[in-house]
């Protein structure tokens, strides 16, 4: 080959000055490709919550959770009553609706005072709003003295009623309860036992599902047949079964651990069948055999490279576990054989909402059942934008 | 209907034209026109129980009609007896005593009862009821150690002697204690009574004296019973009446063997009551017994499902059930409740707990609890202020009734409360201010209820708060029926929640029994009862003055002969009580809403409720119930 045919490909005399421009900036092979090097560098959480940032009412319902529970937090304070305050001259009071003008002239909040008269001839009691009476509510007062925590005395609530006024937002029960209070007051036991019942079985679902699944064998065997004969119980009855064991005798407080108890023993079996499934699966990935090649132990390959495999997923089942437990206390309740009173859960106000009688002449005792919706309707938003964020490269 | 009376008249003219002289029963008709069923003045007993309907106030009626009415379980069958109340005596409205299945009863030194059947009374099935049916419960029942194994039972005893038997004639029969025994009738009169009298031409057949082992084996098998005992035992049963085939004196008899949704029940043909114009009754031909859940009772009533419907109602349902007046064809009445207080606490005076048993036993302690219950407040928020806020004693309806027994101690007065418990050595203060007990534990009462009744719930929560205005915390358990019965006998409750004396209406005639310990039902003293009603053979002895003192009267009022005599002892027995206050009672006269038909007549617009002595509806003579024609 002669240097004249190199002058043929077009390529200039040596030295002389290229036809076109050329940019004297350094080379960066991965400029044009920015945003691919930050999704391969992000961590998995990251990646998780760009995706989840994308499920509009799965971000939604995270922030309700979140208000919610930490609202349990505090409900002493949220609450403008105690929640066994009882108003023997509001016995079955409507709900009091909130106002912010009298008379054209802008008050604030307030309601209207009322006035209860005895209908005799139906043995009713009756409420109407006095006009007269501006009640304005207010706001980081002193009301009702609790126990915050059942620990620290205090008295500062969010809202209170007017001095020698009356604010039943959602009205009052037969004993003149406000429901708003007790609604309130019923979050904090419903709500963490979704939250405990699934910590439970979540625990129970790894231990036996992650040795089933990593060990295989006899172990795994068993295992799964006592999964399927689990499964196989419907499970109102098996909850009826085993609450109707629990003493009556037993103090109310210790009831709710047994019945927390039992809702994750029954919960675990998805669970630890889908840590098992997991854990075949990822067992049999070729990084998992690098590591094992590359001399890691068992507990290194488990705790490093396996758990962070499946533990988005996890969560993700687990979030839509929680609404089941929730449902099942409220059911359990419901049916007598949950939570016994002292004690106030959502379940509980139902049952004292069961007859005939609220659903037709006091309807707002039935109002526990909005929250019991919202916060379902969350967990099960919010488990659907886990699930999908659960596997960003998808 | 006037098409059918001609073709009765017509068909059976000649056959029985002397006796056809008023139109029979719907249901009967075809039976007497067939010539199965005798006509209904060969029916009757020769003297039959007149009723003056129009007497009483209430209309005369007419023969027909189905009544339905809805329970619980297929158990509460045993209603329709209770209901339909015929006895050999019973009460009225007035709580007075009468003759009902006898003609006449005389009594001597309340001693010898004779019984004075009537001429021609016949059970159900048309056979002669006659001394003969006494004599077989009283010799091959009462007195049959296959049956009774102890011997005859306690009301048939007295000073430890059975009573004597004698026939006197056909329809005439005596009964003769060694020494005067008052409760006698009123047993007898009792909503369960005491059962003196059997249909033997029907239970022969079940008995070993009449007949063959081998078939009544053989019978016992069928019916699914371990032997002849319980076979007769099953086949005789009239308190829950199960057997269509046993014959009875009730208004209306069985049609239809459990297990069923519905029972049907159809008036006795030979009934032994007419109205003042010569009607048999019962004026119902029939009455249906719906089984329903008892949470849909209520519902069901409100929407025209039940012709008359007291139980499964209560005072809270009102309100819904005078809404649903105006839009299906009912009427509801508020009845009073008959007992002594609709919500009672009783500390249990024997319970294990010494230190609480050593409380409870001292009356400064009873008395101090009762007077810091604020019953106004009770009152007002679940009885619309309609009760009486009052011990736990007898009603002003009674005729033993004093003002001071329904005021003492049932004052609110936390002052009076807080010294007494001052006095009592209670007086060192803790946490939240609640009392000390002198062992340093927290003076926390544990109140146990059965749980069923939601209203017991509601009052408890109440007498909470007026507690611990006294510094006495109240600690609310709900367990089931027979898990608190055992628990209470066994001592474990501190105190339980019930409602008050059964009857808080009794006369001096009636056994004041209810306030002395006789049984082990009674939650403040269960084994001191026990001890009682098991003579000394299990139980405990009672040990406090005033309890022995309560005995002693009860027995002083079981050997009496003089009614005047009774009352004193009545009277003396409740003073006692008030002061002592062995239960603690919050309000009484509870109202009790009953739900009738619109077009059901003679249904008492406001009376009083109550199981004894009034059988609830038994003592209104719901026999005078018709349907008015639409």
């Amino acid at each position: 080959m002669s240097n004249s045919s190199f002058r043929r490909n077009g390529l200039p005399e040596s030295g002389a000055p290229l036809a076109h421009f050329v940019s004297d900036r350094p080379f960066d092979p991965n400029e044009a490709e920015g945003r691919v090097d930050a999704m391969a560098e992000a961590t998995q959480r990251q990646l998780m919550w760009w995706q989840f940032k994308r499920h509009r009412v799965a971000l939604i319902s995270l922030v309700f959770l979140a208000v919610v529970y930490a609202g349990i937090l505090i409900c002493e304070f949220l609450s403008p009553y105690q929640q066994d305050t009882r108003n023997l001259d509001h016995i079955y009071a409507p709900p009091q609706r909130v106002h912010l003008f009298n008379d054209g002239a802008f008050v604030g909040p307030f309601v209207y005072g009322r006035t209860m008269t005895l209908d005799m001839e139906t043995m009713r009691r009756n409420y109407t709003d006095d006009p007269a009476k501006v009640e304005k509510l207010r706001f980081f007062c002193r009301g009702d003295d609790y126990n915050f925590w059942g620990l620290i005395p205090g008295n500062l609530h969010l809202v209170c009623p007017a001095e020698d006024g009356e604010f039943f937002l959602l009205g009052t029960d037969r004993l003149g309860r406000d429901v708003l209070s007790r609604i309130i007051y019923g979050a904090r036991i419903s709500l963490t036992i979704g939250i405990l019942g699934v910590t439970m079985s979540f625990v129970l679902g790894i231990v036996i599902g992650g040795i089933a699944g990593y060990r295989g064998g006899w172990f795994d065997a068993v295992i799964q047949r006592v999964i399927e004969v689990l499964q196989s119980i419907p499970s109102i009855p098996l909850w009826m079964a085993l609450a109707a064991i629990i003493p009556v005798t037993w103090s109310p407080i210790f009831v709710y651990v047994c019945i927390t108890v039992i809702l994750g023993m029954l919960d675990w079996t998805g669970l630890a069948r889908a840590v098992r499934s997991k854990l075949l699966a990822l067992r049999e990935e070729d990084y998992v055999l690098a590591a094992r090649l590359m001399g890691a132990g068992s507990a290194r390959i488990i705790g490093k490279h396996m758990i962070p495999g499946f533990m988005s997923h996890l969560i993700a089942s687990a979030t839509l576990t929680i609404p089941g437990m929730i449902l099942g206390e409220t059911a359990l309740s419901f049916l007598g054989i949950g939570l016994r009173p002292p004690i106030t859960s959502w379940g509980i106000l139902l049952t004292e909402a069961r007859s005939v009688n609220i659903i037709a002449l006091y309807p707002w005792l039935m109002l526990p059942v909005v929250p019991v919706i919202l916060v379902i309707l969350a967990f099960n938003f919010l488990g659907d934008g886990l699930r999908d964020a659960a596997d960003p490269y998808k | 209907m006037i098409r059918r009376r001609q073709v009765i008249a017509g068909a059976a003219a000649g056959l029985f034209l002397p006796l056809v002289a008023r139109a029979e029963s719907p249901i009967l008709n075809p039976a007497v026109v067939k010539g199965d069923l005798p006509p209904e003045a060969a029916r009757l007993p020769k003297n039959p129980r007149v009723i003056n309907v129009a007497g009483m106030g209430r209309k005369t009626g007419h023969q027909g009609g189905r009544l339905t009415t809805i329970v619980g379980g297929q158990r509460d069958i045993r209603i329709i007896p209770i209901y339909s109340y015929s006895r050999l005596m019973c009460y009225g409205p007035d709580l007075a005593l009468r003759p009902d299945i006898l003609a006449a009863c005389d009594v001597e030194e309340e001693r010898i009862y004779t019984f004075h059947l009537r001429e021609g009374h016949r059970w159900s099935d048309g056979t002669p009821f006659t001394a003969e049916d006494f004599r077989y419960a009283w010799e091959d029942v009462i007195n049959n150690k296959d049956f009774y194994k102890g011997g005859p039972p306690v009301d048939l005893i007295s000073h430890g002697q059975v009573a004597t038997f004698e026939i006197i004639d056909e329809i005439t029969v005596r009964y003769s204690f060694v020494a005067p025994m008052p409760d006698f009738l009123p047993k007898v009169a009792a909503p369960l009574p005491l059962v003196l009298f059997m249909p033997a031409g029907y239970l022969k057949q079940f008995h070993l004296r009449y007949t063959d082992e081998a078939v009544l084996q053989k019978r016992a098998e069928e019916e699914d019973v371990d032997d002849w005992r319980r076979l007769h035992l099953k086949m005789s049963r009239s308190i829950r009446p199960e057997n269509p085939e046993l014959p009875t004196l009730e208004a209306w008899r069985p049609r239809t063997a459990p297990p069923a949704e519905q029972f049907i029940f159809e008036r006795n043909p030979y009934f032994h009551r007419v109205d003042e114009t010569g009607t048999q009754l019962p004026y119902l031909d029939q009455v249906a017994l719906n089984v329903a859940s008892s949470e849909v009772i209520m519902a069901k009533t409100a929407t025209g499902e039940s012709d008359l419907q007291a139980i499964s109602l209560g005072f809270h349902d009102y309100t819904f059930l005078k809404k649903a007046e105006k839009t299906h064809p009912l009427k509801v009445a508020l009845w009073r409740k008959s007992q002594g207080s609709a919500v009672t606490l009783l500390p249990n005076l024997n319970c294990v707990d010494p230190v609480w048993q050593g409380l409870f036993r001292d009356v400064r302690m009873r008395r101090a609890m009762s007077v810091a219950i604020k019953r106004e407040e009770i009152n007002k928020a679940l009885f619309f202020g309609l009760g009486r806020e009052s011990a736990d004693t007898v009603l002003p309806e009674s005729p033993l009734f004093k003002p001071e027994y329904a005021s003492a101690w049932a004052q609110y007065d936390p002052d009076l409360a807080n010294q007494l418990l001052d006095e009592l050595g209670l007086n060192v203060r803790g946490p939240g201010d609640i009392r000390r007990l002198q062992d340093g534990r927290q003076a926390g009462i544990v109140v146990e209820s059965a749980g069923e009744n939601p209203l017991e719930t509601d009052v408890l929560e109440l007498v909470r708060d007026h507690f611990r205005e006294v510094g006495l915390a109240l600690y609310i358990r709900t367990s089931q029926r027979d898990v608190f019965r055992s628990r209470a006998l066994a001592g474990q409750v501190q105190m339980s929640v019930w409602s008050g004396l059964d009857n808080g209406v009794p006369t001096a005639d009636m056994s004041p029994e209810e306030i002395a310990p006789s049984t082990g039902d009674q939650l403040q003293w269960p084994l001191w009862g026990s001890w009682h009603a098991a003579a000394g053979s299990t139980g405990e002895a009672p040990k406090l003055p005033e309890v022995l003192e309560l005995l002693r009267l009860l027995q002083l009022w079981g050997d009496s002969a003089e009614q005047s005599e009774r009352a004193e002892v009545w009277g003396r027995m409740l003073t006692i009580w008030a002061d002592q206050v062995f239960s603690i009672g919050t309000v009484n006269g509870a109202l009790q809403p009953v739900v009738r038909s619109a077009r059901l007549q003679n249904v008492p617009e406001d009376a009083l409720f109550g199981f004894e002595p009034l059988s609830f509806f038994g003592a209104y003579l719901p026999d005078t119930f018709f349907f008015e024609e639409a």
